[in-house]
């Protein structure tokens, strides 16, 4: 199965984006498509043994483009030194020889190369050195990248509106002096006699005429797109369009005849201004829509533009000496040796070959604290380099890097569909085809009425010219562009400020969902608390020597992990240092924190931790390790149980420590009790105010550790949580979030995402905590950047500030459609009421989907509410 | 993709811009529809009434009666030589001073002479060139060439007509055939008031309100005085 996103071309509401999806899936071998309107994407899932260019012939068929992006890079080189076509002719030869050339185009006016390559095959030097070589100069190029397209080409999308709107205006507003001025007798308007339009009425019926064509010139789009989509049963926002104005504009033109042939009355009859204006309005809401649109992909254009321009890279010269050379980031290779100054970005992602240094990963991670980088830490691109110069090799370019995956997540996240949109999606679908009807309806039911004398008509107006204002009226009002605009502006902006603040959604369904959360579920171990426990107790069962002393422990005979030479005359160790050592040495091969722990706290005191002969981690019990012969068990009261060892006097001891919200470990030598190392966690100083806004927001929170309960009691009476659910085996965690889902609750997990995987699946919500470069990313519906708990309760609070605007641009734009529809028909000219002009209608349609992006747009100021005193001390440097 | 979009915008604006001057060519000759159908329907009362037509010497023009004499249309063949007015009404005296006119308080565009009341305009000095003969339909449609203006189209009514100035009219039926006052003679009651008439007392006449167009073409509803005839 493969996904590809396809940037379309032409659509203008709903309803094409509903039609493409329709088509898309209708091919055999599509798992599924999605379009998002706002972005203009479409996302599809298909068979491998289907080819994507079926697909794109399927879209380009029903009357859309798919933008191609080039394969390679683009690129424009200024070439001096050319005379003639003969000259540009050679160029292009030149260029086109060498390999990793895709295509170039050397144009002599602009004495350009327009070259798309790729970089991997081939450099910009080696390019500048082959047109030297043919005897011109390449002077400095410019680079034309993916994303800048993107922009350029709706720079360009914008730039065509505005122009097509300010030509539309400017011939639409004498159109509409001259058609309304007569008509208005309060007030007297200068108006030239020359076109009074009962002394002069062919005269002036042919200034708005000729006022009109080229407004309907510059909106070509809505007719050929309109009755396109009409003639292929599928009506959309176009089609109603072009059979408003089409309806206007052609019984305007049949009266322009009338008029001719001395039918001078005829001259009331023309709505040309009605056709040129509605025109214009929609080009004014096209327009502004899609400067809207461009400002809702703001967070992703921000990420975008994290990333250098250039990498100074090392390469080795003629002579082989070591050369720094700069060049374009997209031409860093895997491998290649990139060095960094203090102060200037890291291009691509790395590990540390030379230096050491301090970076700035925040633009990653969210975490303010610069972290210390040292020969054999990875590195990140988009990062800052603070202080110290670095060398590093490259590992991940393009679009590995965790930069690129982040936006590909953001990307993803924003183009994917809410639930709450298929609402949208439905009644945008039957909207245009029920709306032509009611227009269709309305038109013939006015006709009727005013022909049989049972309604009167208003005055001046004929009775076909009602029926057709109302028919024009209803048709303009009813588009359903708000509609489909309604959810995924929302999204995108909402998804785009999450990734501002570190924190990445990974979808509209999981945005959704968020909101409805009623229960959190902790993990307990790195999310909870720091994740990093230290040693507290060691006691040592009798509080006095070991029951087996391990002499071989004791020195000569072991293997120091360090490979040092052990000591001649070994140091006398404390009963409670030996056991720490014990512990430390069986636990050295353990991945849990609590092992990692014990083995820092060995370290601590200097201790020796000698390797294992055998070693078998226990999941959610402990471990099992052989050192020099003598069995060591370390873990729970539950592995003890089950090897059945007595814990005589210990289990005081441990429960004593659990109150303290400590964790004990049995420790039994050869099948015997020997001791308990007790090592505690501290809570992360933002899971206190995370679980209280939490509170404050009714949800009720829940912690799952495999500790016991005493020790889990002692740390959720810290943090203020409610439901404590201890002693839960890694395995178990999913089944325990089920449990809360069987009781009716949505419920989130929040762990760190590797080995709280099922549970993170299982629960609605699944929130990791981790950097951005984490695998655990993956596994999550939520992804939060930074270590900051708080991220929490701003990520519910942004899915219910997004939902809340989903949800209000809904109810407007359906209020608009069912409240302006009727009021179209005429339903308030039937009680007294007044008769809805078609411009007003096309304002109002225009407007409708302009406050719906405006109300989008709201979201950009979305603060989550943090505390810098609760930032954790030790920023995530990745895993 | 931006200029080639403009361009064919500017295409489609360019053909259809030629298509609408084409049009207005063809019918260049026509484009005063108003002007060209007021000659029309003008020839076809004349030669409804041709006995009602006689010249007119002493105003140097023409005269068309209404059916019951009571009152004429008069229009010059000569600006340079009409004596008073180059177009104008003339009609009984009587009934409005009946109705208390006082003829020493009219206005300038009104004259009191030997019981007739006449109102009307001068439209201009120039001595008129006619390619053919001399004609009462030619020196009409020298007119609706040379003084445009002073013809319109009375919506309302379907009416052409002549504008006598303060606000008097001569009018006439588009069509005849679907018009019950085929012939008007229209006043304006304002200075008729002035000089003493009562407008409800004046025999043979309506007082009435009338919805025309005001000199930038907006319709607005006014009082005049009427006398219509139906000639069909």
């Amino acid at each position: 199965m493969r996904s590809q996103t396809l940037s379309i071309g032409g659509m203008t509401c709903a309803v094409c984006a509903g039609r493409i999806e329709k088509t898309v899936r209708k091919i055999e071998g599509v798992s599924s498509a999605a379009v998002n309107l706002a972005s203009e994407k479409l996302f599809v899932e298909y068979a491998d043994t289907l080819s994507l260019s079926s697909i794109k012939e399927a879209v380009i068929k029903i009357g859309y483009e798919v933008l191609e992006k080039p394969k390679g890079l683009s690129l424009s080189i200024p070439i001096g030194g050319m005379t003639c076509t003969a000259c540009s002719a050679r160029v292009e030869r030149v260029l086109r020889k060498l390999e990793g050339i895709e295509s170039a185009t050397v144009n002599l006016a602009t004495e350009k190369a327009a070259i798309v390559y790729n970089p991997a095959a081939i450099r910009l030097p080696a390019i500048k050195a082959a047109i030297e070589k043919a005897g011109y100069t390449a002077l400095e190029a410019s680079r034309d990248s993916a994303v800048d397209e993107d922009k350029l080409r709706k720079e360009k999308a914008i730039r065509i509106l505005k122009t097509k709107f300010i030509v539309a205006l400017a011939l639409g507003l004498p159109l509409l002096y001259i058609a309304m001025v007569p008509m208005i007798t309060w007030f007297n308007l200068p108006f030239p006699k020359a076109l009074a339009p009962m002394n002069f009425p062919f005269l002036y019926a042919l200034a708005e005429l000729a006022l009109v064509i080229p407004i309907i010139a510059v909106g070509y789009r809505f007719y050929t797109a309109g009755f396109k989509n009409l003639l292929h049963r599928s009506p959309n926002m176009d089609s109603l369009i072009a059979v408003g104005t089409s309806a206007a504009f052609i019984y305007s033109l049949f009266n322009v005849w009338q008029i001719y042939r001395g039918n001078f009355r005829a001259v009331e009859a023309l709505y040309f201004e009605t056709a040129g204006i509605i025109i214009a309005l929609i080009l004014l809401g096209k327009t502004l829509e899609a400067i809207s649109k461009g400002r809702t992909s703001d967070a992703i254009k921000k990420l975008m533009g994290l990333a250098p321009k250039t990498a100074l890279i090392i390469e080795t010269g003629p002579l082989g000496e070591t050369i720094e050379k700069e060049i374009p980031i997209d031409e860093v290779l895997p491998g290649d040796i990139v060095i960094v100054k203090p102060g200037a970005k890291i291009p691509v992602d790395g590990i540390i070959t030379e230096g050491q240094t301090a970076i700035d990963e925040s633009m990653l991670t969210g975490e303010s604290m610069p972290v210390d980088k040292k020969s054999g830490d990875p590195v990140y691109g988009a990062t800052i380099n603070a202080n110290g110069l670095i060398r590093f090799k490259a590992t991940k370019v393009g679009s590995d890097t965790a930069l690129a995956q982040i936006i590909r997540l953001v990307e993803d996240a924003q183009g994917s569909k809410a639930p709450i949109a298929q609402l949208a999606d439905i009644v945008s679908g039957y909207f245009v085809p029920i709306v032509c009807a009611i227009a269709l309806a309305a038109g013939i039911a006015w006709f009727t009425a005013a022909s049989t004398g049972l309604v009167n008509l208003p005055p001046g107006k004929s009775v076909l010219e009602f029926s057709l204002t109302i028919f024009i009226s209803v048709l303009v009002i009813a588009c359903p562009c708000a509609l489909g605009l309604a959810t995924p502006t929302a999204i995108m902006v909402g998804t785009g400020k999450g990734a501002e603040n570190g924190i990445l959604i990974k979808g509209g369904e999981a945005l959704e969902t968020t909101h409805k959360i009623t229960t959190i579920v902790f993990d307990k171990t790195g999310t909870l608390t720091e994740g990093k426990p230290k040693v507290t107790d060691v006691i040592v069962l009798g509080g006095g020597s070991l029951p087996l002393a391990p002499a071989p422990l004791r020195g000569s005979s072991a293997t120091p992990s360090t490979g040092a030479t052990a000591p001649v005359t070994p140091p006398p160790l404390t009963p409670e240092d030996l056991l720490l050592q014990i512990a430390a040495s069986a636990e050295k091969g353990s991945e849990h924190p609590l092992g990692q722990a014990i083995v820092q706290g060995a370290r601590d005191r200097g201790l020796e931790i000698f390797s294992a002969g055998s070693f078998t981690a226990i999941p959610g019990r402990g471990i099992e390790a052989r050192i020099n012969g003598l069995d060591v068990l370390a873990g729970n009261r539950k592995l003890m149980d089950e090897r059945n060892i007595p814990l005589p006097e210990l289990e005081a001891e441990s429960d004593r420590l659990a109150g303290e919200g400590k964790t004990p470990m049995y420790l039994a030598l050869d099948g015997k009790a020997a001791g308990i190392v007790a090592v505690a966690d501290v809570l992360k100083k933002s899971s206190t105010q995370a679980i209280e806004s939490l509170h404050k927001m009714g949800i009720s929170v829940a912690m799952i550790t495999g500790d016991n309960a005493k020790t889990a009691a002692a740390i959720a009476k810290q943090a203020g949580i409610d439901h404590i659910l201890a002693e839960v085996l890694p395995q178990d965690k999913s089944a325990e979030v089920k449990k809360l889902q069987a009781e009716g609750r949505t419920v989130a997990m929040v762990g760190d995402g590797i080995n709280d995987a099922p549970a993170l699946a299982q629960a609605d919500i699944g929130i990791a905590i981790g950097s951005g470069t984490d695998v655990a990313m993956e596994s999550a519906d939520i992804v939060l950047m930074r270590s900051d708990l708080m991220d929490v309760p701003t990520a519910i609070n942004l899915s219910k500030r997004t939902i809340r605007t989903i949800k209000q641009n809904l109810f407007w734009a359906f209020g608009y459609n069912t409240l302006g529809i009727p009021i179209a028909a005429g339903v308030l000219y039937l009680f007294g009421g007044p008769l809805l002009n078609p411009i007003f209608a096309a304002a109002a349609m225009s407007m409708s989907s302009v406050s719906v992006l405006t109300n989008a747009l709201r979201l950009k100021r979305f603060q989550a509410v943090r505390d810098n005193t609760n930032r954790t001390g030790t920023p995530h440097s990745g895993k | 993709m931006e200029k080639a979009y403009m361009n064919k915008t500017a295409k489609i604006i360019k053909s259809a811009l030629l298509a609408l001057l084409a049009l207005a060519s063809v019918s260049c000759g026509d484009l005063d529809v108003v002007g060209a159908g007021s000659v029309e329907s003008f020839d076809k009362v004349l030669k409804h009434i041709p006995q009602a037509l006689t010249p007119d010497e002493e105003n140097g023009g023409w005269s068309l009666t209404a059916p019951d004499a009571s009152s004429r249309f008069i229009w010059s063949r000569n600006y340079a030589q009409s004596p008073r007015y180059d177009v104008m009404i003339e009609f009984e005296a009587a009934p409005f001073i009946a109705a208390g006119l006082d003829p020493r308080k009219l206005p300038g565009n009104f004259a009191f002479y030997e019981g007739k009341l006449m109102a009307g305009t001068k439209l201009g000095q120039e001595t008129l060139r006619y390619s053919g003969e001399v004609t009462p339909l030619a020196s009409y449609e020298q007119i609706v060439q040379l003084k445009r203006d002073a013809v319109g189209y009375h919506g309302a009514l379907d009416h052409y007509g002549v504008n006598l100035g303060g606000g008097n009219l001569f009018e006439w039926a588009k069509d005849m055939s679907t018009n019950d006052k085929d012939m008007v003679f229209v006043l304006d009651p304002e200075p008729l008031l002035k000089a003493g008439v009562d407008p409800a007392r004046i025999e043979g006449w309506l007082f009435t309100k009338v919805t025309v167009d005001d000199e930038n073409g907006k319709p607005i509803q006014v009082d005049k005085i009427l006398k219509p005839f139906n000639l069909l």
